[in-house]
């Protein structure tokens, strides 16, 4: 049986449109957030939850942590039905919004946590101990005296990642954590993680758009787009089905125009140079190589894969989403 | 006990994250004075004009005045979270954070919030009880201290009722729902004075609906010793429970309507 068992999960939001001019009623939309879902997850498992906005992702976590109660289907995490058992479930799981904060806004984060203590009625002693633990792996050992309000959003984060891991949940879900972060706090953040994934065995599941947090992180990645799983699998998986074109920058000696290419690439001229995109199934590299060679000496030359932010939109264009 | 606990650690951290900013404290606790103390005064101005209304005395009125603004500001003090601050959790997404949280969302709500500045209030409160009760020269005994005690308690249960029913309506919609007003703080200001000075229409709103009379005026007019409508002892001990059931009934809706909750963006 796995941790986390999730069956043909539905969710339907009424939307209620402005009312226009000259009518009475105002238009309800019914909004299919999610239609059907299902999937599982082992314990100790880092997976990966990714979709364009408005796919449905926040609405499975606020099931699964027992905030929403769904319209069909059934989820069971642990053998807990979350929206049932609403305060032995959370007892259990941790949640971060990387939007919104859940500790208090004007007073030092150490109060805070002494009060998640008691909120959570977790023994003193344990409290200390993983309250050490997380000061130390987050650094944030100085800041305790500081209150929210003071911090930045680095250290806002990390804050709010300790307030949430204080009472050791067996499960995390992590809601877009790293939006807004400078590139230094978001590969602690990633160490973070990992280092919470192995030396406790909780499980994490992480929303995002940061594709260098899936790549970094999770061994697994499930994509949702309106209200549907559209994959389930390894990263490498996912993008070698999409990772299909290749890019060319090169520069010529003096002034030289670009010979035609064959059907299917494309090129752009950027500065003194071109930008060229072929794919190596239908145009191998050597072919290439030779056709822009014979239009004069080339002076530089760069072969790079597409961008992962390129791939996932084109692969949400190729799923229509 | 737990909760218990829980609730004053949370009143104290609020407390002292209310004096981060001293001055705009300050400041704002004198308003409430002013503004209290101005409501007090048009009392007295008014009992000043006349001799007696009906049966009442200008100190029985001004016992009257201060039951309920001594119950009302004490709600509102404490009950911030129900009375006041409720829809803004709503709209910005912190009743998601208590949610997800192993405790009652109710004891959440009253634990986020609470309003020092009332303090001015409740003080202007019992100064209009005290001053009432030496007027009409009330012979306290233990049992009207009991019954005092019971009106305000429930008294307070009640008002945290009748809020409640703009948070089920707040859950529902993610808006605030202002027209309960007319029945809290409507309610404070025509209860102020006794319930039989009113005509019928009104007497029912505030027995039936929304029973201001039976949870404040039947005690306090027992208190006063000239029982309202010459009802015996015993009622002004059991009339306020009318106001643990506005509670429980609000309670029970408030349950309901938070399996319905929607929640807003991600």
């Amino acid at each position: 049986m796995s941790y986390i068992t999730v069956t043909d999960l539905q969710k339907t939001f009424t939307v209620r449109k402005k009312r226009e001019k000259g009518h009475l009623t105002r238009e309800k939309t019914l909004v299919q957030a999610l239609k059907g879902v299902s999937f599982s997850v082992e314990r100790g498992e880092l997976v990966g939850y990714i979709g364009p906005n408005g796919a449905g992702k926040s609405t499975t976590v606020k099931i699964l942590s027992g905030i929403l109660t769904p319209d069909g289907g059934q989820a069971e995490v642990g053998g807990r039905i979350p929206w049932q058992q609403r305060k032995e479930h959370v007892r259990h799981i941790g949640v971060v919004f990387g939007q919104r904060s859940q500790l208090w806004w004007d007073v030092p984060i150490a109060d805070s946590y002494a009060l998640l203590k008691d909120i959570y009625q977790v023994p003193p002693q344990q409290h200390q101990k993983r309250l050490n633990e997380l000061t130390e792996a987050l650094d944030l050992g100085s800041l305790l005296r500081t209150p929210l309000r003071l911090l930045s959003l680095g250290q806002r984060m990390r804050a709010e990642l300790c307030g949430s891991l204080l009472h050791s949940p067996e499960l995390l879900f992590l809601d877009e954590p790293t939006i807004g972060l400078d590139a230094v706090s978001k590969l602690a953040l990633r160490d973070f993680l990992q280092f919470e994934n192995r030396q406790h065995g909780t499980t994490i599941l992480l929303t995002t758009h940061d594709m260098e947090d899936i790549a970094a992180l999770c061994s697994r990645v499930m994509v949702l787009g309106h209200g549907s799983k559209l994959f389930d699998g390894s990263l490498a998986d996912l993008l070698s089905r999409y990772d299909t074109q290749r890019i060319i920058s090169l520069r010529y000696d003096g002034d030289c125009a670009l010979p035609p290419l064959p059907a299917g690439c494309e090129s752009i001229r950027e500065g003194d140079g071109y930008r060229i995109t072929y794919a190596p199934q239908t145009v191998p590299t050597a072919q290439m190589l030779s056709l822009l060679q014979s239009a004069g000496p080339i002076r530089e030359l760069t072969a790079q894969p597409q961008n992962i932010d390129h791939l996932i939109a084109d692969m949400y264009r190729e799923m229509d989403l | 006990m737990g909760t218990v606990k829980l609730y004053l650690k949370s009143m104290a951290m609020l407390l002292k994250s209310q004096l981060e900013y001293p001055a705009s404290f300050l400041m704002q606790t004198l308003a409430q004075l002013i503004m209290e103390g101005g409501e007090f005064m048009a009392v007295i101005l008014i009992v000043d004009r006349f001799d007696h209304l009906n049966q009442w005395t200008p100190g029985d009125l001004f016992f009257f005045f201060g039951v309920m603004s001594v119950t009302f500001y004490l709600t509102e003090c404490f009950g911030r979270g129900v009375t006041g601050a409720f829809p803004s959790m709503v709209r910005m997404g912190q009743l998601d954070t208590l949610l997800l949280r192993p405790r009652g969302v109710l004891t959440q709500v009253l634990c986020s919030a609470i309003d020092p500045r009332r303090i001015t209030c409740i003080a202007v409160g019992a100064a209009a009880l005290v001053m009432g009760s030496r007027m009409s020269g009330i012979q306290w005994t233990f049992l009207k201290g009991i019954a005092l005690a019971e009106s305000i308690l429930l008294g307070g249960m009640m008002i945290l009722g009748l809020f409640l029913i703009e948070c089920v309506f707040c859950v529902y919609s993610v808006k605030s729902v202002e027209m309960v007003n007319a029945l809290t703080y409507g309610g404070r200001s025509a209860c102020q004075y006794p319930i039989d000075v009113y005509p019928r229409p009104l007497r029912l709103l505030f027995t039936v609906v929304a029973p201001f009379a039976l949870t404040q005026h039947v005690p306090a007019a027992y208190i006063l010793g000239k029982p309202l409508y010459h009802w015996p002892a015993w009622t002004a001990f059991v009339c306020p429970l009318a106001g643990g059931m506005v509670f429980a009934i609000m309670y029970c809706l408030f349950r309901r309507a938070l399996r319905f909750y929607r929640s807003t963006g991600s």
